[in-house]
C-alpha cells in the first residue's frame, strides 16, 4: 500500500525512514524531506485549532505524478510521513468520500497512522531506547513492513 | 500489579505502564552502571532478594495462608497468590521433577517486559532477573533454601517465560527456638 514511511523528530531529522523499492530509496528521501515544509506549513496554519481539537491527521500533503504523500503529526510534534502509490485506488477513493463527508476517521490514511503512532509510542516505552535515536526496533520494522506490503 | 496503600487486605490497582517503565529505567540505569551483563544479573538477583525476604511478611500478614505441608503447595501457593497478588498474572506450574523437588513456573505474558526489546549488544542479560531473587528471598524467610532461574524468555525469543524452581533444602538452624 505504502511505498515509503518515514518519522521525524521534532528537529525535523529522521528517526525512520523505509521504503520499498529499495532502489529508489534517494527519490523518496528527497521526497519526504520537501514535504516537511507542507507539514511545517500545515501545522501553522491550523496553528491553534490543531492543538485544541488533537486532531492529528493532516491529510494530503502533496500529490505527485506517480505519488502522494500523506502526513501525521503528533502531539509532541513528532511527524509522520507515508507516500503512497497514486494507482492505488483502493486509498484514494475511500479518501476522496470521506474527506467529503468532513470525517478523517473513516479514511484507511488514518487508521494507518494510528497504527504506526501506537507502534511508535509502545517503541517509546522501550527502556533501551534512548528518545531522539534512530529506531531500531524489529516491531516496529515488522509493523512497517506489515503496511508497505498489505496491497502491493 | 496492585499494590496497597494502606495495610488492609484489600488490593489498590496501579497504572500497569508506570509500573513496567519503573522496572525499565531501574535495569537500564544497572546497565549503564555496570560493565557487563553478568553484573547487572547479578545485582537484579541481589535486589530482588532484599526484596523478597521483606515482602514475604507482607504477604504472609495479607493472605492468610497457613503453613505449606508440601513443595506442591508451596508451588500453588506462589503461582495461584503470590503472583496474582503482586503482579496481577498467574503463571502455571508444569514440568515436575520426578522426586518433585524441581518445578517450572510458565508465564504467558510478563508485565515486566511490556514494551521491551532486547538490544543485540545486551544478548546475556537476564531482564527479569529480579524475580528470581524475590522467590529466592521470600522462600528462604520460611526456612526453604531454592534456586531459581530463567530457562526461558519471551524476550530472547520463545513463546514463553520460564521460570525453573529447585528446591535445595530445609533451613534448620536459624529456626528461632521454642517454634516447631
Amino acid at each position: 500500500m505504502a511505498v515509503c514511511i518515514a518519522v521525524i523528530a521534532k528537529e525535523n531529522y529522521p528517526l525512520y525512514i523505509r521504503s520499498t523499492p529499495t532502489e529508489n530509496e534517494l527519490k523518496f528521501h528527497y521526497m519526504v524531506h520537501t514535504s516537511l515544509d507542507v507539514v511545517d506549513e500545515k501545522i501553522s496554519a491550523m496553528g491553534k485549532a490543531l492543538v485544541d481539537q488533537r486532531e492529528l491527521y493532516l491529510g494530503l500533503l502533496y500529490p505527485t505524478e506517480d505519488y502522494k504523500v500523506y502526513g501525521y503529526v503528533t502531539n509532541s510534534k513528532v511527524k509522520f510521513v507515508m507516500v503512497v502509490d497514486s494507482s492505488n485506488t483502493a486509498l484514494r477513493d475511500n479518501e476522496i468520500r470521506s474527506v467529503s463527508a468532513g470525517d478523517w476517521r473513516t479514511t484507511p490514511g488514518w487508521w494507518m497512522f494510528r497504527k504506526l503512532h501506537n507502534s511508535y509510542t509502545d517503541v517509546m516505552c522501550n527502556p533501551f531506547y534512548n528518545p531522539g535515536d534512530r529506531i531500531q526496533s524489529r516491531a516496529f520494522d515488522n509493523m512497517v513492513m506489515s503496511m508497505m506490503i498489505q496491497v502491493c | 500489579m496492585s499494590r496497597q496503600a494502606n495495610r488492609g487486605t484489600e488490593s489498590k490497582k496501579m497504572s500497569s505502564e508506570l509500573f513496567t517503565l519503573t522496572y525499565g529505567a531501574l535495569v537500564t540505569q544497572l546497565c549503564k552502571d555496570y560493565e557487563n551483563d553478568e553484573d547487572v544479573n547479578k545485582q537484579l538477583d541481589k535486589m530482588g532478594y532484599n526484596i523478597g525476604v521483606r515482602l514475604i511478611e507482607d504477604f504472609l500478614a495479607r493472605s492468610n495462608v497457613g503453613r505449606c505441608h508440601d513443595f506442591r503447595e508451596t508451588a500453588d501457593v506462589i503461582a495461584k497468590v503470590a503472583f496474582k497478588m503482586y503482579l496481577g498474572i498467574t503463571p502455571s506450574i508444569t514440568n515436575w521433577s520426578p522426586a518433585g523437588d524441581e518445578f517450572s513456573l510458565i508465564l504467558e505474558n510478563n508485565p515486566l517486559v511490556d514494551f521491551v526489546e532486547l538490544p543485540d549488544n545486551h544478548s546475556s542479560l537476564i531482564y527479569s532477573n529480579l524475580l528470581c531473587g524475590v522467590l529466592r528471598g521470600a522462600l528462604e524467610m520460611v526456612q526453604m533454601a531454592v534456586e531459581a532461574k530463567f530457562v526461558q524468555d519471551t524476550l530472547k525469543g520463545d513463546g514463553v517465560t520460564e521460570i525453573r524452581m529447585r528446591f535445595i533444602r530445609r533451613i534448620e538452624d536459624n529456626l528461632p527456638a521454642g517454634e516447631e
